[in-house]
């Protein structure tokens, strides 16, 4: 049977602000947590004015359906993300989910997630999908310096293997993880390939696609207003023909060579 | 048991709240939140003739109580909407109005017709209104075009037609008397007022459109004058439209002149609202000891000025 999502008040159980930046947040709220699938995301709304008046889209990051929990993991940019990191545990939030497509192919035995800073919230609860499944699963975390490499300490349990790059050579390996990438490849046969949070990286791997060496995904992001396909605002060009994808309902994410990067 | 029925135009629904053509697909997606069948009426986001795509992103922008968009209507096209959309539509149960748009006199004819004979539409929705078309015409900006377009569509069907106005005109309550003239049964007011913003991050215009629709609870003023204005200048019933996101919204319009209201961009931020917005105005009829929703129509005028 089709998950339909729902609208819900959820619980903010924790808030941990993690540097300047980011902030990872736990709810509780016991459907969405239940019904969530790999790759999927919610709107969250954690005002009740209308200034900011729409909700934010975010990953789901982990969830729980025992603990009825869900994690999300938020790079703080703009004014409502402002909001989420001031909130307090206890306090209520308006959540729509699950949202998107989730992922219900694990034909395949390994897997390799290159993600660029909070980018890599996108691909956790899949690593954990893939891991429980057997598959193998390489995590490469990027990021411009050591304090910019984030949710480390939710890849390491599902990765054989992780690697950390930053650019200015603080934590990790200095240099492109995209040489890294090349690296395993060149050592391991890897079956997939799912990338975040860099449009370079995501190029990356849609030459890696094109070439064959592997079958490449993207998670990407979009200005939504709904989440639910109704606003059209997540529009993302398709790479064959004039029209569009719509990163909520089709995405959040593609086939790498499907889509217009 | 709460009367909430209005009449638009010979047609009864069975209560005043219907979705803004464009901000509510009836799809699988919304299965979990409410029923569809609990609306005063459905309708489809706008169909031209043939399928377009849409407007380059970005496609929308947050703005202070609003948002601006400059979707571009991507529509699959006359021929999939009859085959797929039409039917689903039909089959929910409450009224169905079909919101048509056309680039010439002839395919307004056209898409008229094709609704009209497919048998399965109460009313006709004319989108003259629309800000973010690539050739930039908005049909009810000037009265002429207005007239015509109008008068074309009541001459090729014989279903009620409702005229969606525009705001960015110098008086909108003028254009719907020119409306009403034209055959129109009745008015949805208003559309989005254009705008634009600027990233000033990027130093570009923030939509790809470069301008965009205002829509949300920062026109809603400028939509209830809208709607008080043309209420004392036509006979025909007005679908108040304007930044509505609670039921006190709704019961506004109705008490400036609406017969039924159009909740829009709400339905982005809350996909329950036309379902709390029902529940609050049967709530406000019967605390208000009225015998139906149709009494608070227009009610702010009786008052207005003793």
């Amino acid at each position: 049977m089709a998950v339909h999502p729902v609208y819900r008040s959820a619980t903010v159980l924790e808030v941990k602000r993690v540097g300047q930046e980011y902030v990872d947040l736990l709810l509780r709220e016991p459907e969405i947590s239940r019904t969530a699938g790999p790759g999927q995301f919610l709107m969250i709304r954690a005002w009740t004015g209308v200034d900011p008046m729409l909700p934010r889209p975010f990953d789901i990051m982990q969830c729980s359906p025992r603990e009825q929990t869900l994690r999300l993991f938020v790079k703080v940019e703009g004014r409502g993300t402002a909001l989420l990191k001031s909130l307090e545990p206890g306090s209520v939030v308006n959540v729509t989910g699950p949202l998107g497509q989730p992922v219900k192919n694990f034909a395949f035995s390994s897997v390799a997630f290159l993600v660029r800073g909070a980018g890599a919230a996108a691909v956790v609860h899949l690593a954990e999908a893939c891991s429980s499944r057997g598959i193998k699963v390489y995590s490469i975390l990027s990021a411009s310096t050591a304090s910019r490499i984030v949710c480390r300490d939710y890849l390491e349990p599902p990765s054989a293997e992780l690697l950390i790059a930053t650019d200015d050579g603080s934590e990790g390996y200095r240099g492109l993880a995209t040489e890294l990438l090349d690296q395993l490849l060149g050592r391991d046969s890897i079956d997939r390939v799912y990338t975040c949070g860099s449009r370079r990286f995501a190029r990356h791997v849609q030459r890696l696609d094109r070439e064959g060496r592997s079958a490449g995904f993207v998670f990407l992001e979009g200005l939504m207003a709904c989440g639910l396909g109704d606003c059209h605002g997540c529009a993302v060009r398709k790479k064959e023909g004039s029209g569009y994808f719509l990163v909520c309902r089709d995405g959040p994410h593609f086939p790498v060579g499907e889509v217009e990067l | 048991m709460i009367d909430l029925s209005v009449e638009i135009a010979g047609v009864t629904l069975p209560n005043p709240v219907l979705p803004a053509s464009g901000t509510y697909e009836v799809a699988e997606v919304h299965e979990g939140f409410f029923s569809p069948a609990d609306l005063g009426a459905v309708i489809n986001k706008t169909i031209f003739l043939n399928p377009r795509p849409g407007n380059p992103p970005p496609r929308i922008w947050e703005t202070p109580c609003g948002m601006l968009n400059a979707i571009g209507i991507p529509s699959e096209g006359l021929q999939k909407f009859l085959e797929e959309q039409l039917p689903r539509l039909r089959s929910l149960g409450p009224p169905v109005i079909v919101s048509i748009a056309g680039n010439s006199l002839q395919e307004w004819r056209d898409l008229a017709k094709a609704i009209d004979e497919s048998g399965s539409a109460d009313m006709i929705e004319l989108d003259l209104s629309c800000p973010n078309l690539e050739h930039g015409f908005i049909w009810a900006a000037e009265r002429q075009p207005l007239s015509e377009a109008v008068a074309a569509v009541v001459e090729a069907t014989s279903l009620p037609v409702i005229s969606k106005l525009s705001p960015n005109v110098r008086d909108i309550s003028e254009m719907a008397v020119v409306a009403e003239a034209a055959g129109a049964a009745a008015v949805s007011m208003v559309n989005a007022y254009v705008g634009m913003a600027i990233d000033v991050e990027t130093r570009r215009p923030a939509l790809g459109n470069i301008t965009g629709g205002l829509t949300g609870p920062a026109i809603r003023p400028l939509a209830v004058y809208s709607v008080f204005a043309a209420f004392q200048k036509i006979r025909v019933p007005i679908i108040g439209i304007g930044g509505i996101a609670t039921w006190r919204d709704a019961v506004e319009f109705l008490l400036a002149g609406a017969s039924a209201v159009a909740v829009g961009t709400q339905n982005f931020v809350n996909p329950m609202t036309m379902k709390e917005v029902i529940q609050g105005i049967a709530g406000y009829v019967e605390e208000g000891g009225f015998s139906s929703v149709r009494e608070l129509i227009g009610l702010a005028h009786a008052t207005h000025g003793g």
